[in-house]
Parts: C-alpha cells; structure tokens; sequence
C-alpha cells in the first residue's frame, strides 16, 4: 500500500497536520507555551506562534492606527528654515513631488508602500479582527485576511521612518530642521502598525474564520 | 522510505496563503481552490524557476542605469551636480557622516547586490542539482525574503529631500531618472523572491519545471 492510498484511506485530513511552507515537511501540531515559535525539524522554519488575546490586542491595535492614520498624513512631519525661509513636508507630499518631476512610476511606489498598503491593512485586520471579536462570521472574511496576507510585506513604514531620520541628517549641515506634529502621529502610527503585524496569529486567525465557515464560531 | 515524508508524497497540497491541507485532485492548474481561503492552489508555484530568472534578470539589467544614472541633482546657492547612489555615500563619508554612510550603503548596494547574488545561487543549484546544503540554501531564501524591503529606504529619503528642499536659487534638490530604475530593481527583487518556490530545494527527485 502506497503512502497515497494510505490517506485516501485516512479522509478527513487529521485537523492536526501541517506542512512546512518552505519544505514541505509534513509535521504533527505540537502544543507550545505562549509566545513559544514552532520551527520545522527539516528546515527551521518557523511554523507558528501562538500569541494570547490575538484578536483583542490586533483589533485594539487597528483602531489605534486608523484614528493616528489622518493626523500623520495631514499634518507636517518636519519643515526646514534656510535664510529666513520656510518649507514643510507631509508624507503624502513626497510622492506628490516626485509625481510633479516627471518620475509617475516611483511617486507610485512611494504612494503605495508609504500610505495606501499601510491604510488596507489596518482596514483588513480592523474588519477580520472585529468580526472574530464580536463572533459573527461573514462571508468576506477569507477574503479579506488573504488580501492582508498578499499586502503585508508591501507596506513600508518602518523603512519610511529611516528615511526620515536619514533626510534630517543629510540635510542638517544645510538648514535647521524642526519636527513636526505629523512627526509624532507617524511614529505612533508605526509602533500601532508594527505591533499589530507581530501580534498578529495568522495560524489562529485562519483557524478561527475556519470554524465561521462551519458555523461553529460561538 | 528513510526520508521523512513530506505533504506532496501524501498527496496533500499545503495552500500558499493560508497554510490549509488538502488533498491533491489533480486538477488542472487554476482548477483546484482551497477549501478555507479560496486561492488557487497548486503543488508548487506555477512555473517558478522560469518566472524567477525573468524577474532576475530584468532586476540585473536594470541594476546598471540605477546606479550609473543621477538619483537626484542638490543645488545650492547655485552650485550643484548630479549625484549618484555611490557619489551620495562619497559625499556623506566626506562630510564625515560614517554611521548614515553605512546605511546607506548597506540599504542600496550591498543588499540589492547581495540578494541578486543569493537569488542566483538558488536558481542555479535547484536547475542544476548542485549538492548543497538545504538547510543553508532555505535559511538564505528566508534572509532574501526579509531584507529586501529595506532597499527602498534611498527611494523615501529622495521623495522627503525633493519634496522640502524647494527654495528655487537658494537651495533646491531635483530627483534624478536613476531613482525610477533603482525603484524598480527593488520592487523586481521582491517579487523574484516571491515567486521563487523554496519547496523546489528540497524536491530533489522528479524536478520538472
């Protein structure tokens, strides 16, 4: 009996197996202490991390980020004095004027990685999370969390955030630089951000949005 | 068997996005979707090795112009030349600012440089059965995987720079077309990454792609 008609034998799928993403091991589920990271015995990869209240902390999280989201884009992060002169930037203005320079396809790049991914995933994780937290499944929610899977990488504040501390050095020996309001709502939009991604249980989440699609979420 | 067993050699299909079991139908490619999230599922990523090296080398080619090409032009008090990416980290080590030199150069040459390589590497030992350590060749994959994203800092410090340092004669910072192909290399980079399959490592028999 081949190892296939074994489990074609074994149908349903045992609820505890797994396989590597990047190996393809086939491995049980083991139990692991909070916060505790499953590596694949093959690869070393890590498998899951159980992260306590996922739900509540994410949702807690996005909201946090939504409400800092406006206050970081509109108001200035930094502005410069030369000569008695004054020029100040906010974030959305960096791809503005690279869009006005002729470069469409970097201000788009700059666009989305600095504003638009960072907003869908605070959305995304804002609706799954809340419709996990109050229990009540819908059917968008597969959806909605594979969306943020495909985005996640492609959000780059804390790369933005460098950025800026690097602009403020170069340009230092130049003009004096003075911080913005929008300064400090984006670094709390990005500690808001970064925390939610690491909190986030993705292997919990998808098992619980599982259980909404056989209506057994209570 | 001595070897441990793997989902493929079950007959299951692990999905690429939600990490759900599945049984392998064998369905066309683009038939089967998985049970829990719905995405196309299939036993390895469509054409992996094929699309990797076309991102790849369009990522390489294009590496040329990013860093021959001006990246961005300070002038101030009317003075001023075009700089590039390499010209920038001169200018900062002569100013004797060491620790964003290093930064930078870190963020925009070494690592586009490095995960190329590292890519090239990958692609040539799973085409070309090279014996190599897997665990090392996966652990270099998930490296390639993490950093990428991090090249794009030059890219934010030219939007901020062009969009605050606009005071016509006096000082002025105008972006360069070296920072479209250096965006670009980024953006190829990261998707080669994404579209390289690590499974295809381990797979050492019946390799068709």
């Amino acid at each position: 009996m081949s190892p296939q008609d074994h489990i074609q034998a074994l149908n349903p799928i045992p609820e505890n197996w797994i396989a590597c993403k990047d190996c393809d091991l086939l491995i049980e589920r083991v139990e692991t202490p909070p916060g505790g990271k499953a590596l694949c015995p093959r690869c070393a990869n890590p498998l899951y991390q159980r992260q306590e209240q996922s739900i509540e902390r994410t949702l807690a999280l996005a909201i946090t980020g939504l409400l800092l989201f406006l206050p970081a884009n509109l108001l200035p992060v930094m502005s410069l004095h030369i000569v008695g002169q004054e020029s100040t930037t906010t974030i959305y203005m960096g791809s503005l004027a690279l869009f006005q320079e002729g470069l469409y396809w970097t201000a788009l790049l700059v666009f989305l990685a600095s504003i638009v991914v960072p907003l869908c995933k605070l959305a995304l994780v804002f609706f799954v999370s809340g419709c996990l937290y109050l229990e009540r499944f819908n059917p968008l929610l597969p959806y909605a969390f594979r969306y943020y899977h495909y985005l996640d990488e492609w959000g780059m504040l804390e790369v933005y955030m460098l950025g800026v501390l690097v602009s403020v050095v170069k340009l230092k020996g130049m003009a004096s630089i003075v911080p913005g309001v929008g300064l400090y709502c984006f670094i709390g939009l990005l500690l808001a951000a970064t925390m939610m991604s690491s909190l986030l249980d993705e292997d919990s989440f998808w098992t619980r949005i599982e259980q909404g699609q056989q209506g057994r979420l209570q | 068997m001595k070897s441990p067993l793997t989902a493929r050699q079950m007959g299951l299909i692990r999905c690429h996005t939600c990490g759900k079991l599945a049984f392998d139908v064998g369905h066309d490619e683009y038939e089967e979707h998985c049970p829990r999230c719905h995405a196309h599922m299939h036993m390895r990523a469509t054409n992996s090795l094929s699309r990797t090296w076309a991102l790849l080398i369009t990522a390489a080619i294009l590496y040329v112009p990013a860093n021959v090409l001006p990246i961005m032009t300070v002038t101030y008090f009317g003075a001023g030349e075009p700089d590039t990416i390499m010209s920038g980290i001169i200018l900062l080590l002569q100013v004797g600012s060491y620790p964003i030199a290093a930064v930078i150069f870190i963020a925009s040459i070494l690592v586009p440089l490095l995960k190329m390589v590292a890519l090239l590497i990958l692609l040539l030992s799973v085409q070309l059965k090279w014996v190599l350590d897997d665990r090392q060749r996966t652990r270099m994959y998930r490296a390639v995987e993490l950093v990428g994203r991090w090249s794009m800092l030059d890219i934010f410090v030219i939007a901020l720079l062009v969009a605050l340092v606009n005071f016509g004669s006096i000082a002025q910072i105008v972006s360069g077309p070296g920072a479209t192909a250096f965006g670009s290399v980024v953006v190829l980079t990261m998707l080669a990454a994404t579209t390289f399959d690590a499974r295809l490592i381990w797979d050492k028999e019946d390799l068709h792609d």
